[in-house]
């Protein structure tokens, strides 16, 4: 009866291995192509899901983080650094700016809080674009070299494939482990009862500091890995949309259950691929607001007809399918 | 300062002035808590009961006054902190954590006892497995004293209100606290589940641990209190002995309305 949830579930090797095999049984390089996507957003709204819905931290700036992350490490690179240097650099940056930026703005509450940390994702965006000396400006930042670690260099989708869903079930591992520690039920104490979570003696305001302080450093991380791979950022590729992006895969795969924001990731990616891919045959014009709108409505329609996203709604399948088997089995 | 001559005190609060806009809700008011010993505290709705837990615990920091816990001035400091020195308390409406199970909400009572902090629990660190052991074992003793050891993986919301308020029971006593203080623990309960608390806190008084207790139900109060204290619109108006708190004039006219 007791459940270890702690170490490594089997679930979760079984999963390594299905992603370690995948290019290797589809070598195609455009599936691998967007499946290094899905490994990006999928650790990015991971982190997200985390502080949105367990810590209750509702903030918008992820993206900020990201961005910061991708271009000091493109900034750094591109001035001779070492990229593994660049990434601690930039990973030391980014915590630094996070608590900077978390210690006033975590006073504030749900729609204050999106707010203010809306305008830290534009001013970033902003800040990046303008200060073209350093950044490339809005044309953006080209020159990044390949990653290399000592005589090793990654090249082509492949290697950047593994990276990426490294990072991804990396990260995926770590918060399995932090959501079953003290610390994880502690955090999900905030939206249930702040008055009992303070009378068992967590200092609340400290640990929202430091989950958003966390996840800001692996959002940075994300962001490193990105910028080697394309060689190239642009301050746009860090704002509102992928603001929405990240918002979209939560709700779509579901905050709740951890794997979650992985599935809503696969889904979303997919899903606009295809869109992009039909769709764009039946159009005049294949725009973004195409995107857009389809995006919009699949948000409605899940949040009315699946609340919990798919996540969720497969966790509820499971448990009915678990109460049919008891009744079967009291027969 | 009279810590040294009466150290038998384990709470002390002096002059405790607390008020929300123009409404006093705690006036003066003044008593001690002897270590080990049952207190209750009655009085009519509004008379600033769940305030003073509140203001005791650090919900809300009091106006003016002293809170002397073990010694130490806790007047003024953070919830945290307050139940980090090892005050435990339940919520009149239960404040469980919906989203934990049984063993889990019980598991967070261990908070103040435990150190691992973001990193080592997300690593999952050997300290960290090891210190989340003894949660799970710590916390499953707390269940099996309050009598809920086969609900543990229970979700909250599977469960009736009596054993939820033992679930917050539980909870509390994984602090270990030196003072729990239950706000209207049997309030709203049917006959049977208050008699299992009644023998919860006969089990808790046989364990040393000493207890404040707000609450409506007279029987339940009369029987279990060495100590009785009435409050009434934020002033003390009585403090005794059970049977001479019920036959006080005061308390009488002020909350009873007849004698019971």
């Amino acid at each position: 009866m007791m459940r270890q949830k702690t170490g490594i579930p089997i679930r979760m090797i079984l999963f390594a291995l299905v992603i370690f095999l995948f290019p290797f049984l589809i070598p195609s390089p455009y599936i691998i192509g967007v499946m290094c996507f899905v490994a990006i957003y999928g650790a990015l709204s991971l982190g997200k899901a985390v502080l949105m819905e367990h810590a209750g931290v509702f903030s918008l700036a992820h993206p900020a983080w990201f961005g910061i992350g991708a271009y000091v490490t493109g900034m750094a690179t591109v001035r001779g650094i070492p990229p593994v240097l660049a990434i601690l650099i930039a990973a030391g940056f980014v915590a630094l700016l996070a608590y900077m930026m978390g210690a006033p703005l975590l006073r504030l509450k749900e729609y204050y809080l999106a707010n203010a940390t809306f305008c830290l994702l534009i001013i970033v965006e902003i800040v990046l674009g303008n200060m073209g000396s350093l950044t490339g400006g809005h044309q953006g930042l080209i020159g990044i070299p390949p990653f290399s670690v000592g005589p090793l260099t990654l090249k082509g989708d492949r290697h950047f494939y593994f990276l990426f869903w490294g990072l991804c079930l990396g990260t995926l591992w770590f918060f399995n482990n932090l959501l079953n520690s003290r610390v994880g039920r502690a955090l999900k104490t905030f939206n249930d009862s702040e008055a009992a979570s303070m009378s068992m003696g967590i200092n609340i305001p400290q640990y929202k500091l430091k989950i958003f302080v966390i996840t800001s450093v692996m959002a940075s991380l994300a962001g490193s890995l990105l910028c080697f791979w394309l060689r190239f950022i642009q301050p746009s590729m860090f704002s509102i949309p992928l603001m929405v992006e990240l918002i979209t895969i939560v709700i779509v795969g579901g905050g709740e259950v951890l794997y979650g924001p992985l599935l809503g990731s696969f889904v979303v990616m997919w899903v606009r691929e295809l869109i992009h891919a039909y769709l764009g045959k039946v159009l005049p014009v294949m725009t973004a607001e195409v995107d857009a709108l389809f995006f919009g409505v699949v948000i409605v329609l899940i949040l009315i007809f699946m609340p919990g996203g798919l996540a969720g709604w497969f966790e509820q399948l499971i448990r009915i399918g678990w109460r049919v088997r008891e009744r079967f089995a009291r027969l | 300062m009279n810590d040294s001559q009466d150290s038998n005190v384990l709470l002390n609060a002096e002059d405790v002035n607390k008020h929300f806009g123009g409404i006093q809700a705690l006036n003066r008011v003044s008593f001690s808590l002897e270590r080990g010993s049952i207190t209750s505290l009655i009085g009519p709705n509004g008379a600033g009961k769940t305030t003073f837990i509140n203001v005791v615990t650090g919900i809300h920091p009091p106006d003016s006054g002293e809170i002397r816990f073990a010694g130490e001035d806790i007047a003024g400091m953070q919830a945290h902190i307050v139940a980090s020195k090892g005050i435990g308390r339940t919520f009149q409406l239960v404040e469980l954590f919906g989203s934990l199970t049984v063993l889990e909400n019980t598991m967070v009572g261990c908070h103040t006892r435990t150190r691992s902090g973001m990193l080592s629990c997300g690593f999952s660190l050997p300290k960290a497995r090891k210190e989340e052991r003894e949660i799970r074992d710590a916390a499953m003793e707390s269940l099996q004293v309050v009598g809920l050891g086969s609900r543990a993986h229970d979700p909250i919301s599977k469960l009736p209100l009596g054993e939820r308020k033992l679930v917050g029971v539980a909870r509390a006593l994984s602090m270990r606290p030196k003072l729990l203080m239950l706000d209207e623990p049997v309030g709203g309960l049917a006959a049977h589940e208050t008699k299992k608390l009644v023998d919860l806190i006969d089990t808790l008084r046989g364990r040393g641990l000493t207890l404040f207790i707000v609450e409506h139900n007279m029987p339940f109060v009369m029987s279990l209190s060495e100590k009785v204290i009435v409050l009434d619109e934020g002033t003390k108006i009585a403090e005794g002995l059970p049977e001479a708190v019920r036959t006080n004039e005061v308390v009488i006219k002020a909350y009873l309305g007849e004698e019971i």
